[in-house]
């Protein structure tokens, strides 16, 4: 961790704005490195199937939510 | 409630729709409206704007700034706050995919919605306000001016914020408005 990382964590407190913006960022952030996961695992090939059980999601909800991207 | 609406006033709610689904927002916003009224065909409202200083590239910029729902971008400062360095991610995450990935995904950039685009609450309480603006002013239309005025109440999102940035308020574009338009009755 940076000292301004550190900083921040230890003034992270129960403050509910703080907390709750930085779940918003983490969401935002989480979405981003999915769609790059998935999309890099299927360029090389990977099924819907295989990418669903490391995800440890359902094979559907993967294929929904990522079908309208064309791989 | 269009009726008493100016030509140029509907022709900034429909090309409200146009920046919406550009800027590929899953509503209608009031900064949209904003980004109609200063980027789309002259009008008073664009007027009184440029003359506080606030133009077509200002707000394109700010909007910019905004995610595409309206909310900001991924805050490195409040992933701080779970021990997340963002600048560290991006740096990982480009090392794999490439400059500018993290970014690029459409969840970053949000998708482009299609067909029809509702107006959310903020932008229908500014064209409310808009009408009432008018009643107060004791005009017999709704102007862009006034749309102008409906989105200066706090209540209607992220274009109040961005014009309040620049200094543009609610008391001092009233003022402004009523003159512009009495020195048009007058002419």
């Amino acid at each position: 961790m940076t000292d301004a990382t550190k900083v921040a964590a230890a003034a992270s407190s129960r403050d509910p704005a703080v907390g709750l913006a930085a779940v918003a960022s983490l969401r935002v952030l989480l979405e981003s490195l999915e769609e790059l996961q998935v999309t890099n695992a299927r360029a090389q090939g990977w099924s819907w199937q295989q990418i669903a059980e490391v995800l440890r999601v359902s094979r559907q909800a993967v294929h929904k939510k990522y079908r309208r991207f064309g791989f | 409630m269009f009726e008493r609406f100016s030509h140029e006033a509907r022709l900034v709610v429909v090309s409200a729709q146009e920046q919406a689904r550009e800027r590929a927002g899953d509503s209608i916003r009031s900064e949209h409206l904003l980004a109609a009224m200063v980027l789309g065909r002259p009008n008073p409202a664009a007027v009184v704007l440029k003359s506080l200083g606030v133009d077509g590239a200002v707000v394109d910029a700010e909007i910019g700034r905004l995610r595409p729902d309206g909310s900001p971008p991924p805050d490195a400062e409040a992933l701080a706050t779970l021990g997340i360095d963002l600048d560290e991610v991006r740096r990982q995450v480009e090392e794999a995919f490439g400059l500018g990935a993290l970014e690029r995904t459409r969840a970053a950039r949000g998708r482009a919605p299609r067909g029809h685009i509702p107006f959310d609450r903020g932008a229908k309480k500014v064209l409310e306000l808009a009408l009432r603006e008018a009643l107060r002013l004791k005009h017999n239309f709704i102007g862009t001016e006034h749309i102008l005025l409906g989105m200066l109440h706090s209540e209607t999102g992220a274009a109040q914020q961005i014009l309040a940035s620049h200094g543009v308020g609610l008391d001092a574009t009233r003022v402004i408005v009523d003159e512009l338009v009495r020195g048009q009755q007058a002419g």
